[in-house]
């Protein structure tokens, strides 16, 4: 039993030192093996499924959707897609105090979805709007505030690739859950239940930053000044259609072929893919070079999530050869306050482990554990993925640790004080911590929309 | 001054570090292209499905093989431009010195036996797989599921190479900065 306890911290440990986290994963999972093998307390034959595993995740056709998705993403932030739409609604908003605030949280939290990748997004808008918002007479924090907070909401709006990787986690999980639970022709859970079950809490939280924006930009103006008259110049209104309307229409494609059930996300993810081209072909002519670019970063950032998953799932057939599996679950049952208590250890422990792992690996490594046990307490599966999502998408916000303030540090001014990306993102954690409570008071906010789009 | 022979051996080995590093850059970029064929052949099986009523199973298959080559054979490459993610919050602040020792000893203990177990069972693996020359389970599917299986040998093999390479690139490096 306290091999695997010992498995689990040697890899945290390890994990800090920085080397890459699928090859740590991996070999110090392996190393473990091989002493515990030598101990009797771990039946080396295990490992001779590793191939078939292997294999499995080769062959997953759920996760076809990834480089897809990844392949939008790229191919948005490559072209001046981004650009343009951020041009585009800030001189539609630019009379309004915290106009330019309102288009940068949109703007965020649409390359953010589109990619799914919390530091690309961040650094991006660093680049691109930080400067400007600042040379408006942006007060600071609330500048970086507004960065940090869309940038990691793009985990949770869908179709972000996160979501894929936490609904295929989440869709072994309920299976196994049932079939300890003697339940033998169980229900499935799918991406598509969980893009669906986070429409509903993402929106909210959208609306609840654009609403403290503009609450913000009222009380005090000065710290969101509106835009000089020349800034406010309007486009012509073909230019404006273009630039809003055709990324918009994109993301709705994309999600409506998935939730209204006439796409895979697979499929869907290609149509994104193909449409994101397209969009791009209109800012100049794609050349061979410019796809190699895309398919160079397209390949690298798809190996390195595949990679992550190969190495926990080296963990996880260790850890469960180690007798893993039972400590986990002696422990969340044990737990005071019954499912409640476990709920809320879980979360915790995703929180502050949030601080050094990022998504995929908290994805893979902790929800396979965790999971089947919650969803055998009787948790609703959508629910939990959500519940999930936002409290990571928290963690990564929260100073001092959180990814996506040192993302932004990383590429701000050094006007900009570390202490006010600090302050600017604290109001934005309020929020995101009122929406949990929301949600685990109310269920049916993440999922009502799946039981009414499929039946469940 | 250092002896000429230890001069010779750190030119072997940042010459050994080239070459291998070379060769899975070739594979990872000939294989980058692949995702352009992915986009293109998912977007026709959706077009020829709805607009022409018309699905194959081997189309299918291919898409899956694509997939699976890219992420396989594209890691080594990956991981020597630096895309495999790390745990960043202490490694950032290291001195390039320290940096270079948790390269080298991660490559040596961790990466090194991953791949050689990887190799090793894969190895078996894949040679049944080529005694039936084993095709696909399902009806109309792709003959060839021993070359996707055979992915994953060669993918564990460029692997190795790249955690040599580094090995040797790191040594060079740590060796550089004592003289």
């Amino acid at each position: 039993m306290s091999w695997a306890l010992g498995l689990f911290a040697l890899v945290v440990l390890a994990l800090l030192a920085g080397y890459p986290v699928a090859f740590t994963l991996a070999g110090v999972s392996l190393l473990v093996a091989g002493v515990a093998a030598l101990g009797g307390v771990f039946d080396p034959a295990l490992l001779l499924t590793l191939p078939s595993r292997v294999f499995g995740i080769m062959t997953n056709d759920i996760l076809i959707a990834v480089p897809l998705f990844v392949f939008m993403g790229v191919t948005l932030q490559r072209s001046r897609v981004a650009e343009d739409l951020l041009d585009a609604l800030s001189r539609l908003c630019g009379a309004l105090p915290g106009g330019l605030g309102l288009a940068v949280l949109l703007v965020g939290v649409l390359l953010a979805a589109s990619t799914g990748i919390v530091g690309a997004t961040v650094v991006t808008l660093g680049l691109l709007a930080l400067p400007g918002m600042l040379r408006r007479g942006y007060d600071p924090s609330v500048a970086c505030g507004a960065i940090c907070a869309s940038g990691t909401l793009g985990q949770i709006v869908p179709p972000s690739i996160v979501l894929v990787l936490l609904g295929d986690v989440m869709s072994s999980a309920f299976q196994k859950a049932q079939l300890d639970m003697g339940i033998f022709s169980p229900q499935t859970v799918s991406v598509a239940d969980l893009f669906a079950g986070a429409v509903l809490p993402s929106l909210a939280l959208v609306g609840m930053y654009l609403a403290y924006l503009l609450a913000t930009a009222w009380r005090s103006p000065e710290r969101l000044p509106a835009g000089t008259a020349e800034s406010r110049e309007p486009l012509a209104p073909g230019r404006l259609l273009a630039a809003l309307v055709a990324p918009l229409a994109l993301i709705v494609v994309v999600l409506g072929a998935i939730m209204g059930g006439f796409a895979t996300p697979t499929e869907a993810a290609s149509l994104g893919a193909v449409g994101s081209l397209m969009l791009a072909r209109r800012e100049g002519p794609i050349g061979v070079a410019m796809l190699r670019d895309i398919a160079h970063d397209t390949a690298r950032t798809t190996s390195m999530v595949f990679m992550v998953l190969l190495g926990a799932s080296i963990f996880s057939l260790v850890f469960r050869g180690l007798g893993g599996d039972a400590l986990v679950h002696e422990w969340l049952t044990q737990l005071p306050g019954g499912v409640v208590g476990a709920m809320a250890a879980v979360m915790l422990l995703m929180f502050v482990l949030g601080f050094v792992l990022d998504f995929i690996e908290i994805t893979y490594v902790v929800v396979p554990l965790v999971g089947p046990v919650l969803l055998m307490m009787g948790l609703d599966p959508v629910w939990l993925g959500v519940m999930i999502a936002i409290n990571l998408q928290t963690s990564f916000l929260t100073p001092p640790f959180g990814f996506a303030l040192f993302y932004l540090r990383g590429v701000a001014p050094d006007s900009v004080a570390t202490g006010q990306i600090y302050r600017g993102v604290l109001p934005f954690i309020a929020l995101q911590l009122l929406m949990l409570g929301v949600l685990a008071w109310w269920p049916g906010l993440a999922t009502w929309l799946p039981s009414r789009m499929f039946g469940l | 001054m250092r002896s000429a022979a230890a001069v010779c051996v750190f030119r072997l080995l940042a010459f050994l570090d080239r070459v291998l590093s070379a060769l899975c850059a070739l594979v990872g970029r000939a294989v980058a292209w692949l995702t352009v064929g992915m986009v293109g052949l998912t977007f026709a099986v959706v077009v020829l499905r709805y607009g022409f009523d018309f699905g194959r199973i081997y189309l299918q298959e291919l898409i899956t093989y694509m997939h699976a080559a890219v992420f396989m054979l594209a890691a080594a490459w990956t991981l020597r431009l630096g895309g495999q993610v790390r745990v960043d919050v202490l490694y950032r602040a290291m001195p390039p010195r320290r940096q270079a020792w948790v390269d080298l000893l991660g490559s040596l203990f961790l990466l090194l036996p991953t791949a050689a177990v990887l190799l090793w069972l894969s190895y078996d693996y894949a040679e049944k797989a080529w005694a039936l020359r084993e095709a696909s389970r399902e009806t109309g599917g792709l003959p060839f599921l021993y070359l996707l299986k055979t992915v994953l040998p060669v993918a564990s093999g460029l692997l190795l190479l790249q955690g040599a390479a580094d090995i040797c690139r790191r040594i060079v490096d740590l060796a550089r900065d004592e003289s």
